[in-house]
């Protein structure tokens, strides 16, 4: 059917043009696909009107349909429209009810997450509306309810929002799952029309984001990618002269003073920081460089309490605030017009991360996005010649989707069996064509179902194991409401650590912080949250009590989580940058800046090229390093430098202390390494890899932090919320004492497997490492032996201090350290 | 391992126990029977044959130290009557010469009754012996003259490697004020402590005693 000629796409051209206004290409092309019965995804920079390309679909297929809006209340339900974040939810749902206003379309539009009250909840159930905005886990909560599977009967469309954002993580098999029993209800009633979307940002595997999504290859599938580029200026903030900057170092604060002007004369500024602690500091410093600043500039992290975030998006959005200091936590969301310039303090350590953040100003079309980099340590210069690179060639990291998470899979079927119910056989089929589950063997299976029916194991004498259970409709169900509410409680995969709410003690909250960094503190202490100095006057009531100290200055939190390893792409780039540092073939100011800096590590030992590996050999008072430079990142650094060290070991006896940072790592031992090309080839060679990992790291103990977040999603350990006490105290146990018992008791265990799976895949990126190992096998090897620490082995050599020092005193020691090396140039 | 305390020579056994031999007493904290059964009841996955091992370990003991007495420091029942309790009055008639003793902690609510029919003797808030005086929470001790050896916390220790190698065991604590016995079951979480210098402390590692 050619779209034009239908009465609902004259109409949208109609509005569209009153409004002054024509659709893009793009948008015309969703509709039309829809239209045909097309699944698909919609890829298209931010600020195009991606939304549009879908919401309005469905519009004018509603249009194009004679009125027969007769149905039931609870069958109205048209498009089910997913988004990661509530905050988006609210935007995106006043956009479409202002639309369909104007449509005269008589739609209601619903949201329905962690914000929506419980009345409202009653309402939809007793009335759903024709569009409602949901979070994956809300989703499940639906699903979750008796009677949810008779509210599906005339759904169209589903549409996964920033698919991208969901499908490297979990919550994407949430998706996969649900829309798998969406469809699977669907078939039931022989309903044919459901088609399912998403919307994606660029990312390295698009053609697999689809898969993801509509893994149903005779099904109609199409990509359809905007052909519109969305402008960005990105610009580095450079120091006047390259002493300026130190060698190593995470903070930045040396350049701060250049970022005044910035601020000054853009309207209203973003100022990207990697980690809370960092952010608090940042915050604190603007504001003694520039007093003025006071009241006009506000921060905002993960861990500050709600209300707060609310109030400064708030003042964002009306253009109160001159600049905002943020995390990730702003990296996603609604977008706040008054933003024109983003600054990004540090490596974003990824392509796709920092153009989402450049993202964030300049929103609406044809604006121009604009994002400063500013460099915290001299080396990062030739990261930020490498990002400006990454970004022109569109060289952008893939999101890799879960598969085989049984955890996932163990929830799910709770959630059914607490809703309707459901008939194993049946899902099974379902589950199994899921992408996440397609290489699911019965076997896994039929021990899923054990696990959930009969706690595991069938043999054992005395079976009092009760969860769920087949019901005299044959269908397997939860009969007991306290453990239905349990779970409930529980739906969703994204575990944090256990926080606790600061509270002033006259009242009102600030923000949270991690449990086990109370523990550490005494009464008097001072910390820093949201940018204030507090004093720790006690815990009470799962409550952190604390003052305003007079104290200028405190320790700020470790939050967890913290550093991201540099991305394989962006590693790859960045080699490149080195190579056209030193020949001088580029027009990156960045590395002209940084040119002296590379003449003393080739007059010291060596810049390394593309194909080549740099082993320096360094010998001094603290004892024998070895450097080694493969540019991989850290996470695969720490697992190469375990395996390096294991290789050695093997050689002769010998025990070395380990470093890394993004570039490379380092090994320190009092005696001397035995080292020369053919020992290098052999120890950075591919043979034998899976087996030496296995030997040389204590993989037991990486899969048991993995276990920690398997625990909660399968619901063996409750986590309860930030604030409060656990209930069922007596039901109270830790990952780790199931992770013991699993290992002792029930070794054949598939939540245990896949603790160590995501170890193998996701941490220790095997086939990442594989490749490394590969092209090193493939290049030179280059050894040199400086006489002291090189600009390349110092940010190492100062990282491996951080461990357990407070940022004060590692920056003394760096001065030192610095001052020493230098005597020797 | 054995130490000397008070005056006292005492046995720390690696299956989370202490042997007074003058008194031919064994000692134990935080058995928490039927805890596993609980998990299950309320459709959590423990495995069904963890109780039987407590129970076996617990054998051994009896038949390593011939005790004539067994006293439990708390913690003995973890919740209510079901199967796991069953399986445990299986094994206290077998062992009915056995004087059984528990000292109350803040799991252990049966009836009067239940404990009577498993022929235990109950002593609220502690059983004194010598200089030592055996109680579930040792602040809550008043026999100032005495040293209180309690359980309830189920303590733990660190030790600390290098490259970022930790491992964690179950403990016995004698610190100053009071000791504190590990926990015996193999169903119990631990709780990190953090010794001063003055004070010792033993880890229970898989092959022995160990002062670290």
């Amino acid at each position: 059917m050619d779209q034009s000629k239908t009465k609902g796409y004259k109409k949208i051209k109609q509005w569209l043009k009153a409004n002054g206004r024509k659709p893009f290409k793009f948008q015309e092309d969703a509709w039309q696909h829809y239209l045909n019965g097309y699944s698909g995804l919609v890829n298209a920079p931010t600020g195009f009107g991606k939304t549009f390309s879908l919401f309005l679909a469905v519009a004018i297929e509603a249009l194009n349909a004679s009125e027969t809006s007769n149905k039931k209340a609870k069958d109205r339900l048209q498009l089910i429209w997913i988004t990661p974040l509530r905050s988006l939810a609210k935007d995106i749902a006043r956009a479409m009810r202002e639309t369909l206003l104007e449509l005269e379309l008589d739609w209601h539009v619903g949201v329905r997450n962690g914000d929506t009250s419980q009345a409202e909840k009653v309402q939809q159930k007793k009335s759903m509306p024709e569009i409602l905005l949901i979070t994956p886990e809300s989703l499940h909560l639906l699903l979750a309810q008796k009677g949810s599977s008779t509210l599906f009967k005339n759904l169209k469309c589903i549409v996964a929002d920033e698919w991208h954002e969901l499908l490297g993580s979990k919550r994407g098999v949430l998706v996969e799952l649900a829309v798998s029993r969406i469809k699977g209800l669907q078939k039931l009633e022989k309903n044919q029309f459901l088609r399912v979307w998403g919307i994606s940002a660029t990312i390295g595997n698009i053609d697999e984001a689809l898969d993801v999504l509509e893994p149903n290859e005779a099904e109609k599938r199409i990509i359809i990618k905007a052909d519109l580029e969305k402008k960005i200026i990105i610009k580095s903030i450079l120091p006047d002269d390259i002493e300026t900057l130190p060698w190593a170092g995470h903070l930045g604060l040396k350049l701060a003073y250049k970022l005044l002007p910035i601020i000054e004369k853009s309207k209203t500024t973003l100022i990207f920081i990697n980690t809370r602690g960092q952010s608090e500091m940042w915050y604190q410093h603007l504001l003694n460089i520039e007093p003025e600043l006071a009241g006009r500039i506000a921060i905002h992290h993960g861990s500050i309490d709600f209300e707060l975030r609310n109030w400064i998006e708030d003042a964002l959005h009306t253009g109160q605030l001159k600049a905002v200091i943020a995390t990730s936590s702003l990296d996603l969301g609604v977008d706040f017009k008054p933003v024109d310039t983003v600054v990004q303090v540090g490596s974003p350590k990824g392509v796709a991360r920092f153009l989402q953040r450049a993202g964030r100003s300049g929103h609406s079309p044809h604006e121009t996005s604009k994002i400063y980099f500013l460099p915290t340590h001299a080396l990062e210069l030739v990261e930020a010649a490498a990002i400006k690179e990454a970004a022109k060639t569109n060289n952008i990291e893939s999101r890799e989707p879960f598969i085989m998470v049984f955890d996932t899979l163990i929830q799910y079927l709770v959630t059914l069996a607490i809703g309707d119910g459901f008939d194993d056989k049946v899902i099974y089929q379902e589950v199994k064509n899921t992408h996440a589950f397609k290489l699911i063997l019965p076997e896994e299976w039929a021990w899923v179902m054990q696990f959930i029916t009969s706690g595991g194991d069938s043999l054992s004498a005395y079976n009092e194991f009760k969860k769920v259970t087949k019901d005299e409709d044959g269908l397997w169900k939860v009969k007991s409401r306290q453990l239905a509410m349990r779970h409930r409680l529980h739906i969703g995969t994204i575990v944090s650590d256990a926080m606790l709410k600061v509270k002033f003690i006259s009242g009102g909250y600030i923000g949270m912080v991690e449990e086990y960094f109370v523990t550490r503190l005494k009464a008097g202490d001072n910390f820093r949250l949201a940018g204030r100095v507090l004093e720790f006057v006690q815990v009470k009531d799962m409550t952190v009590v604390v003052r305003v100290s007079k104290q200028k200055n405190a320790i700020s939190p470790s939050w967890n989580g913290g550093r991201l390893p540099l991305s394989s792409n962006l590693g790859s780039v960045l080699r490149k940058k080195y190579n056209e540092a030193l020949d001088k073939t580029h027009q990156d100011e960045e590395l002209d800046v940084v040119y002296p800096l590379f003449l003393l590590q080739e007059k010291r030992s060596h810049v390394p090229r593309n194909d080549e590996l740099l082993i320096e050999l360094i010998n001094n008072k603290e004892g024998f390093h070895l450097f080694a430079y493969p540019f991989e990142g850290r996470l695969v650094h720490e697992v190469l430098a375990a395996l390096v060290a294991y290789r050695l070991s093997k050689l002769l006896p010998i025990s070395f202390s380990i470093a890394m940072n993004d570039y490379g790592f380092e090994l320190l031992s009092d005696i001397e390494i035995p080292m020369d090309e053919s020992i290098a080839y052999e120890v950075f060679s591919p043979k034998n890899l899976t087996e030496d990992i296995t030997l040389s790291i204590n993989s037991t103990e990486m899969a048991r932090r993995k276990f920690r977040d398997i625990a909660c999603i399968s619901g063996l350990v409750f986590q309860g919320y930030p604030g409060k006490y656990v209930a069922n105290k007596h039901l109270q146990s830790s990952a780790g004492l199931f992770f013991n018992v699993f290992s002792d008791y029930d070794k054949h265990n598939l939540l245990l497997r896949q603790a160590y799976d995501e170890v193998f895949y996701q941490q220790l990126e095997e086939p990442r490492l594989a490749a490394a190992l590969e092209r090193i096998q493939n290049g030179a090897i280059i050894i040199t032996n400086p006489k002291s620490f090189t600009p390349l082995s110092f940010p190492i050599k100062v990282d491996s201090l951080r461990e357990n020092m407070s940022s004060e005193e590692l920056e003394q020691r760096i001065a030192r350290m610095k001052a020493e090396s230098e005597k020797v140039r | 391992m054995t130490i000397t305390s008070h005056g006292e020579e005492l046995i720390l056994d690696k299956e989370r126990a202490l042997f007074l031999p003058q008194h031919k007493l064994l000692a134990i904290s935080d058995l928490h029977l039927g805890k596993s059964a609980h998990f299950r009841q309320a459709g959590v996955q423990v495995p069904a044959t963890i109780a039987e091992s407590d129970l076996h370990r617990l054998t051994i003991l009896i038949e390593k130290y011939n005790p004539a007495t067994l006293l439990i420091n708390g913690d003995m029942f973890h919740h209510g009557l079901n199967t796991d309790i069953d399986e445990f009055a299986l094994w206290r008639k077998k062992y009915h010469e056995l004087n059984l003793l528990l000292v109350k902690g803040n799991h252990d609510r049966l009836s009067p009754a239940d404990y009577s029919a498993l022929n235990i003797d109950i002593h609220e808030p502690s059983f004194c012996l010598g200089p030592f005086c055996f109680i579930h929470d040792a602040p809550q001790c008043t026999e100032e003259e005495l040293y209180p050896i309690s359980g309830h916390i189920h303590p733990g220790v660190s030790i600390v490697g290098k490259a970022k190698q930790r491992l964690k065991f179950p403990c016995f604590y004698f610190g100053e004020e009071y000791a504190v016995l590990p926990a015996f079951s193999l169903f119990t979480g631990l709780y990190n402590i953090y010794p001063k210098k003055s004070e010792r402390i033993f880890a229970v590692t898989p092959k022995n005693v160990v002062e670290v």
